[in-house]
């Protein structure tokens, strides 16, 4: 079943263009340059309940715009929008109370008080009974290994714990749809791998709908089955993790130690030589030849270790994460 | 003391450069420049009018002619306005750094800190103010007939200077205490509430509060005193008082902002 | 019948939840910031200072106001500024710029009552600090303070909560501003001048000439501080006109702010946040 649907979504905005300095500074009070961005263009997909998905591309490719059309925060300029069975923008109650967003760098519990006051705030709000209350704060708590820190203020609270407290009140309602932008942003290994475990555990327990975006491959590659990957507002690839990595790196790396040394030219047929020194040799060979050609090269020379690697995930996108770009 | 003067006059040929950056950055809204307009005006012809309702069915408040008051209401809005430019923006950035722990960075810059951190931000909204004032300052001074001098003018100026530097103190002092204080912000807000008071003649209030404004909270200092020296009345006894209340002021700021440092730099490693 | 009685209990409960709830922790925010809340309180002497000046130009027989009534007055402007201090534009544009009106937008509450609940939880918290604030006053200048018939009182709070209610939409109107200009700050300094001017928080309105008198009446101002403080001061005054006054401002406010609203937040949403 489909929990969200967007169909040809766009989104454009009209900014103001100002060059440095104070000349320009004075003409641009008199005089504005405006122009359109397109933010979000022309992107298609289809999730279905319970999915866990992620959501990656560079800073500004415009996953916090998509992410806020789908919960309605921003209008789309073109293209439709629905989740679990609502439209967005329209904002319903009962739309507001399936859905939850959550933004790692901005906080939504109150800083001077114990994030357990503002989530009495949000169990009235979304009208919890008293019971239903406490036992989703035990569940929650105990999920996330969060205890005294809810009656300590949230700002003698750690990055990592403040990030635990900030979930709990965003699930407190139980919505079937999450939007989390950068939920591990900024936390240490332990806080992520902590936040990851209870993503996926709320998924499996609820079948919630969860839709993310990360800097942190590891997120990614531990969570998500299926990724988005979108670049300057287009949609790239939609899909699976290991199809992205078979897109992004069409070949394998293999590294022989030979026996005895050999003629470089002899071992060039099988694929390209990237490095050779003594008898350590490495070659990227083609995914699809890979099978054939390490076992003609099995036959063919005196093999002392062999090893084939993938180019690792994280740094074949942290490498197109950094280009900004992949496609120019 | 020549090494110091150049130390400064380096730190202003930064301070320029930064002047004119933020400067550029107000600039991009153009809205505040029409809302500082309307705000200045607005202020000003509230401000005559209330006074004049004093006016109206005598002559005199406190002792003051009606135009003599206009010089101390024009000094008053001068210093608004160089609240508004310098002293508003400057030192709540003082505020902001200490939160945010980003004093550090300005630590570690080779020029002096309080003379780097007070006038960091030149904030253009003020100049409207000012002009205002000075204007009211001219009016006032010629309508209420006094004798011109350049010895009157010179002491103007100086009086001027000193009420400005111990207003500037003033705002220093409740800044630097946010290196103990989280939201000292409020407190400054009470000083300005209570600097209002400066908008009329020290005269005009019953006596246990003129002593507290002259001795307690120096508003004594910073418009009646210079209005009087423009009316050419002033005492030279009062005027003396007055520049050995800014040195000292400028001097207890300066000291309590290195003591305050030395707390902060040893609370924060 | 009970059963219906029973129903109706527990849906007026159900409907009291959210207030309850936001005014309590609010007012728990607001113990945690009490120095602040002193200071604010303290920066809210200006009607005192005024009041000695007053006082000291004995101008007051002239114009035919007894210097009781301008005591009595001051001190009354004074405690109803206290309770009417509105700072919603200040944290309107503070939750916009770090993007805290985004998660509440996403919830089922409108965020209004949020911080209309703040306000209240705050004046709460003030009473004690204004009733020290009072017992100080008498005992510097005795005998200043004197005792209000019980009507008065409840006439009193009933101008009080309406002028609070007045000023509130006011400034939340404007806080609407916010979804276009990110400088609401500078609009509330501006808001502040009629303010401070035409409300009578440093003259009584009787003492301005009447074309100016008039044509501040055409203005919320005056309702929201003269009118309740002329109650408290027991002056006499036409208490059906000013309520009708205050009502039609906010009804008039409360509709103004609903459509600023609704354009402000699909400007919003067109712009992204």
């Amino acid at each position: 079943m489909k929990t969200i649907a967007v169909d040809s979504l766009s989104k454009s905005y009209l900014v103001t263009e100002k060059k440095p300095g104070i000349r320009a500074s004075l003409k641009h009070f008199v005089a504005r340059k405006t122009s359109f961005i397109r933010a979000v263009d022309n992107i298609s997909f289809n999730i279905n309940e319970g999915e866990i998905v992620g959501f990656i591309g560079s800073n500004g490719a415009g996953k916090t715009t998509t992410l806020k059309m789908l919960c309605g925060l921003i209008y789309p300029s073109y293209g439709s929008v629905s989740v679990a069975g609502y439209i967005p923008k329209l904002r319903e109650k009962s739309f507001l109370r399936k859905i939850t967003l959550v933004m790692g760098q901005k906080q939504q519990l109150i800083w001077d008080l114990p994030p357990m006051d503002s989530l009495r705030v949000n169990a009235a709000v979304y009208g919890l009974t008293d019971r239903e209350f406490s036992l989703r704060i035990d569940e929650l708590a105990s999920m996330l290994g969060l205890n005294t820190e809810l009656s300590r203020p949230v700002r003698k609270l750690s990055l990592g714990q403040r990030m635990k407290a900030e979930l709990l009140a965003s699930l407190l309602h139980r919505p079937s749809v999450l939007f989390l932008d950068e939920p591990t942003l900024g936390l240490d290994i332990n806080a992520q791998l902590r936040v990851r475990e209870f993503l996926s555990a709320y998924n499996q327990k609820y079948g919630a709908t969860i839709l993310l975006t990360s800097h942190y491959m590891g997120d990614i590659t531990s969570l998500c089955k299926r990724v988005l990957l979108i670049d300057k507002g287009k949609l790239f690839h939609d899909g699976s993790l290991s199809a992205l990595t078979e897109q992004l790196s069409p070949c394998r790396f293999v590294q022989i130690e030979l026996a005895e040394p050999v003629n470089d030219i002899s071992l060039a047929k099988y694929g390209e030589i990237v490095h050779q020194e003594g008898q350590l040799v490495k070659l990227l060979i083609p995914r699809s030849e890979l099978t054939s050609r390490i076992t003609s090269i099995l036959s063919n020379y005196q093999i002392k270790d062999l090893e084939v690697k993938d180019p690792p995930i994280e740094q074949l996108i942290g490498k197109l994460l950094a280009l900004g770009s992949f496609n120019d | 003391m020549i090494k110091y003067l150049r130390s400064t006059s380096e730190v202003f040929r930064v301070l320029f450069s930064f002047w004119s950056t933020s400067i550029a950055s107000e600039l991009e809204y153009q809205l505040n420049l029409v809302i500082e307009i309307i705000s200045v005006v607005a202020n000003l012809t509230g401000s005559i009018f209330i006074l004049s309702l004093f006016y109206s069915p005598t002559t005199n408040l406190g002792g003051w002619s009606w135009h003599a008051s206009l010089v101390v209401l024009g000094i008053y809005t001068i210093l608004d306005g160089y609240t508004t430019s310098f002293l508003h923006p400057n030192l709540s950035r003082i505020v902001r750094h200490v939160q945010n722990g980003t004093l550090d960075f300005v630590l570690l810059k080779p020029i002096n800190s309080q003379l780097w951190l007070s006038f960091r931000i030149f904030s253009p909204w003020g100049i409207p103010s000012i002009l205002s004032g000075i204007t009211l300052v001219i009016i006032g001074f010629i309508n209420s007939q006094a004798n011109f001098s350049i010895k009157s003018l010179l002491l103007s100026i100086l009086m001027v200077l000193s009420s400005f530097i111990i207003l500037y103190s003033l705002w220093f002092l409740i800044a630097t205490t946010s290196i103990w204080f989280v939201r000292v912000w409020n407190a400054n807000e009470v000083l300005r509430s209570t600097l209002v008071a400066g908008r009329y003649p020290i005269s005009a209030y019953p006596e246990s509060l003129r002593r507290i404004f002259t001795f307690i909270l120096p508003i004594a200092f910073l418009t009646t005193v210079p209005a009087e020296a423009i009316l050419n009345i002033l005492s030279y006894r009062i005027a003396f008082l007055s520049l050995i209340l800014a040195i000292a002021f400028l001097f207890i700021s300066k000291r309590f902002w290195m003591f305050a440092l030395k707390f902060y730099t040893s609370a924060s490693s | 019948m009970i059963k219906l009685s029973k129903d109706l209990f527990k849906y007026i409960i159900s409907w009291l939840r959210v207030p309850i709830a936001l005014i309590s922790t609010q007012y728990s925010l607001m113990i945690e910031y009490r120095a602040e809340i002193i200071l604010w309180a303290i920066s809210g002497i200006l009607p005192l200072i005024m009041l000695a000046i007053w006082k000291e130009a004995t101008i007051s027989e002239r114009i035919g106001l007894s210097d009781d009534y301008l005591t009595r007055y001051f001190v009354s402007a004074f405690i109803v500024r206290q309770f009417t201090a509105v700072w919603v534009m200040v944290s309107f544009e503070e939750d916009n710029l770090e993007g805290r009106l985004s998660p509440y937008l996403l919830q089922p509450l409108m965020p209004f009552w949020r911080y209309f609940s703040s306000h209240i939880a705050e004046q709460i918290s003030r009473i004690p600090i204004v009733l020290i604030m009072l017992l100080v006053l008498n005992a510097s200048i005795p005998n200043i303070l004197w005792i209000p018939s019980l009507k008065t009182l409840v006439i009193f709070c009933c101008a009080l909560f309406s002028a609070f209610c007045v000023r509130f939409l006011l400034h939340w109107m404007f806080s609407m501003i916010c979804f276009w200009s990110d400088r609401v700050s500078a609009l509330e300094r501006l808001l502040l001048i009629p303010y401070l001017f035409l409300s009578g928080l440093v003259a009584p309105l009787d003492t301005f000439p009447t074309p100016i008198r008039n044509f501040a009446n055409l203005t919320p101002f005056p309702y929201i501080l003269a009118f309740p403080s002329n109650i408290l001061a027991e002056k006499k005054i036409d208490l059906i006109s000013n309520f009708t006054s205050l009502f039609f401002w906010a009804i008039l406010l409360f509709l103004l702010s609903y459509l600023f609203w609704k354009r402000g937040i699909r400007h919003y949403s067109g712009m992204g946040a």
